[in-house]
């Protein structure tokens, strides 16, 4: 099995230490464009989709395998395997994060660092859990996704509007980027949101830094604290920013909490 | 840009009467500015928004969702995004489909995001349509397959079940066709009683016959069709087969044509088969043609093929039955009677043997009444010559008796088969399972075993690996029989130190050939 084509993995930068970017639900591996050219200097850096997004290899989308987020943790140890000589530092977005974890819970030999960017353990509302969500939210997202890969599975790339002023995103414009297979989207909106890995928490050894913003619907900072009480050892780092993608919309105190928290640890 | 010389309404007034929903936000969606237009279709006063919401609060909790997971990021990315469709929650709690385009913009202050807000409650009625439709799709086509699949394992069921008939008809054919050879061989004084022995003999021969073919087509069923392919003079086959049939033709009443090339035509193919093939094609011909008609055979050729063609003078085939005259189980609508008999597989099995040579069948008809041509096109081996003779064990010539162990729990077969060899010349005895035969192994030291495979007491593989074991029987030569032949069936005789293979029912001739 080819992981490098089946997840477009793209390796870049150079450095003693390798950071491995993991997008999360919704979009691929673009997002990573600050993070990365910011750290690529100093880092390897490894890029990829998970599969069934970006430019992924949608064929081989297992609905069985992808059923749950260890499907993807797989997917994530046999890239880390593959690309790297000693453990890793991982910096995964959203659902990634929770995928990077698991992914340490298996082989915590080949991780040296996880930084988890507006993970959350479980969406759901849960007794005194707040995870933000209700089921019937999880169903109306599932409708809204109905509602918008109509026009979108086929030909979102030409109908998004052009940025005269950054022609270099105009060949973004032919990506994926944010769009697959409708039923693959459906498919990985209910494993998103509905999986709930709080019981995994306890076993996480590698040291873990949060990247939580103050004002993000998906990851409330109760979430961000509720990670942080659970999972022994991590750094919660506490970011002004207003919405789920603060690597996008804060993008210096992302990196600056990051860099920290890396050079605490040596790497 | 104004360009005519009417007067328009002032800018600002357009911006708030504009037939869609305009709006400017702080790139964290905070309401900047509103148009009248936006306020109306969401039954919020501007008051309300301005500074006090985001956009993302009047989405509903999915499109919160979504602006979180794809809506903000595109807009961050691509500084655009465009023809996303979400709902926004009215002020008094019901849901607004609207179209959006947002743009994000730089100034001299910072940067904000311009929207465009399109209603589209007509489009979205009909795309929620179009959404249940294609899900009314999904599960019709899931539907489908799941009848689809039943019913590819009810007819595998079926082909399995075919084929266990056949096994199970043969076995009771091996002692009727012994018994009937038996019959055969007496001096009846009585001319009915040497008639019925005739009938049997006959009437026995035919249904074997059936029954390999039966067995034939559930291998093709199967995909196990089998066939050892040789280097062979077609013409040499088909005349065979012709000898063959010609009692059959003649006995109907017809005259029997056969127009066959005098220089040889070599194929690669199995001879036993070829000889099937053109038995079929004579044995229908014969059946579909009212006594006292014309059946020709022959053989004709072009640059790749040898093509066979049986031509009769029978009821013929109307041109809608054409196309489905090689299917299985088909036998004409119209004119024709269950009394004709057949199982209705001889053709498709001659199209089945046909197609694994690499060849294709033809059916001509003029219509009914006006006799029916087949034709059989095999493609030429690209060598026309035969090959060198094969340095062949010369056949053993029969001389003297043998003795002969027959061990099977079918006592019929086994005791018809002992009194044929005996008449034969040879001394049979006969066991009925794995434990006597070991006895009889040691006491009449036979020359030749012949062992069914399956034994009440120990299978026959077990049975041939003792008696190798057992005084009298090491050098016995060991002939399995079975009723199942495959490729598979074989390499496990062979292993088990079976020197012979034959299949039942047993051809008596044929055993008598090995002995």
């Amino acid at each position: 099995m080819s992981f490098l084509q089946r997840n477009n993995v793209h390796i870049s930068g150079a450095g003693q230490q390798t950071i491995v970017f993991a997008h999360g639900f919704g979009c691929d591996q673009n997002m990573w464009r600050l993070f990365v050219a910011a750290l690529s200097g100093r880092y390897r850096t490894v890029l990829f989709d998970l599969v069934g997004s970006g430019n992924s290899d949608l064929s081989l989308y297992d609905y069985d395998k992808y059923g749950s987020l260890h499907g993807y943790a797989d997917d994530v140890l046999e890239i880390v395997a593959g690309c790297a000589k000693k453990p890793v530092i991982y910096i995964g977005h959203s659902v990634s994060a929770m995928i990077g974890m698991l992914a340490a819970i298996k082989a915590p030999e080949l991780f040296a660092a996880n930084i988890m960017i507006g993970p959350s353990p479980s969406f759901i509302n849960d007794g005194d859990y707040v995870g933000g969500f209700d089921q019937s939210d999880i169903e109306e997202l599932l409708s809204t996704l109905d509602n918008n890969y109509l026009g979108w599975s086929s030909n979102m790339a030409p109908a998004i509007m052009g940025a005269p002023d950054q022609p270099e995103l105009s060949t973004e414009l032919t990506n994926s980027f944010c769009r697959t297979d409708p039923d693959i989207a459906r498919h990985f909106a209910h494993v998103t949101f509905l999986a709930d890995h709080r019981p995994d928490l306890a076993q996480v050894s590698t040291p873990t830094l949060i990247v939580q913003s103050n004002d993000d619907l998906l990851a409330p900072v109760a979430v961000g604290q509720y990670l942080h009480d659970a999972i022994t050892g991590s750094t919660l780092a506490i970011v002004d920013n207003v919405g789920h993608c603060p690597h996008l919309s804060a993008p210096e105190l992302c990196l600056e909490a990051t860099e920290e928290f890396l050079r605490k640890l040596g790497l | 840009m104004d360009t005519s010389q009417r007067a328009l309404v002032p800018i600002g007034d357009a911006f708030e009467r504009a037939p869609c929903g305009l709006l400017t936000t702080a790139t964290d969606g905070t309401i900047l500015r509103v148009n009248a237009t936006f306020c109306r279709w969401t039954g919020f006063d501007a008051i309300e928004l301005l500074d006090e919401r985001r956009i993302q609060d009047l989405l509903t909790m999915g499109g919160r969702v979504f602006h979180q997971t794809h809506w903000a990021p595109l807009l961050q990315m691509q500084r655009s995004v465009a023809e996303v469709k979400l709902e926004i929650r009215h002020r008094d709690g019901y849901k607004v489909p609207m179209l959006i385009n947002a743009i994000r913009q730089s100034a001299d202050s910072g940067e904000y995001d311009d929207f465009a807000c399109m209603l589209v409650l007509d489009r979205h009625k009909y795309e929620q349509e179009l959404l249940r439709v294609r899900n009314q799709a999904r599960l019709a086509l899931e539907e489908k397959s799941v009848a689809e699949d039943a019913l590819r394992s009810a007819d595998r069921r079926k082909d399995e079940f075919v084929a266990t008939i056949a096994h199970e008809l043969r076995n009771p054919l091996a002692p009727i066709q012994a018994a009937a050879r038996l019959f055969s061989l007496q001096n009846f004084i009585d001319p009915r009683l040497s008639w019925s022995s005739r009938v049997l003999e006959r009437q026995a021969k035919q249904l074997a016959r059936l029954v390999d073919d039966l067995l034939d087509i559930s291998r093709v069923a199967e995909g196990k069709l089998e066939i050892k392919v040789e280097h062979v003079d077609l013409v040499l086959i088909v005349r065979q087969a012709a000898e063959g049939s010609r009692g059959m033709v003649e006995t109907a009443g017809h005259l029997f044509v056969v127009d066959l090339p005098t220089e040889a035509l070599f194929v690669d193919a199995d001879p036993g088969r070829i000889l099937q093939i053109v038995e079929n094609l004579l044995t229908n011909a014969a059946k579909y043609t009212p006594a006292g008609g014309t059946i020709q055979l022959s053989i004709d050729k072009d640059r790749q093929n040898a093509i066979i063609a049986v031509r009769d003078s029978g009821i013929g085939i109307a041109s809608e039955d054409l196309p489905s005259i090689f299917g299985i189980f088909s036998q004409l609508s119209s004119g024709l009677t269950r009394s004709q008999g057949g199982l209705g597989i001889g053709l498709s099995l001659v199209r089945a043997l046909t197609e694994r040579h690499g060849g294709k069948v033809g059916i001509a008809s003029e219509g009914p009444g006006k006799g029916s041509e087949f034709t059989v096109q095999l493609p030429l081996s690209p060598v026309q010559r035969a090959n060198p003779e094969p340095t062949t064990i010369s056949n053993c010539v029969f001389n003297g008796s043998s003795r002969v162990l027959i061990v099977d729990d079918n006592e019929d077969a086994a005791l018809s088969l002992a009194m044929l060899l005996d008449i034969d010349g040879h001394e049979a005895r006969t066991a009925t399972n794995g434990a006597m035969a070991l006895e009889l192994v040691s006491s009449f030291r036979p020359d030749v075993i012949v062992i069914d495979i399956g034994l009440p007491d120990m299978s026959g593989h077990e049975l041939a690996r003792l008696v190798k074991q057992t005084p009298g029987g090491t050098d016995s030569l060991l002939v399995a029989l079975t009723g199942r032949s495959q490729e598979q069936d074989r390499q496990a005789a062979a292993e088990a130190g079976f020197q012979h293979f034959i299949t039942k029912p047993v051809d008596y001739d044929t055993f008598l050939g090995m002995l």
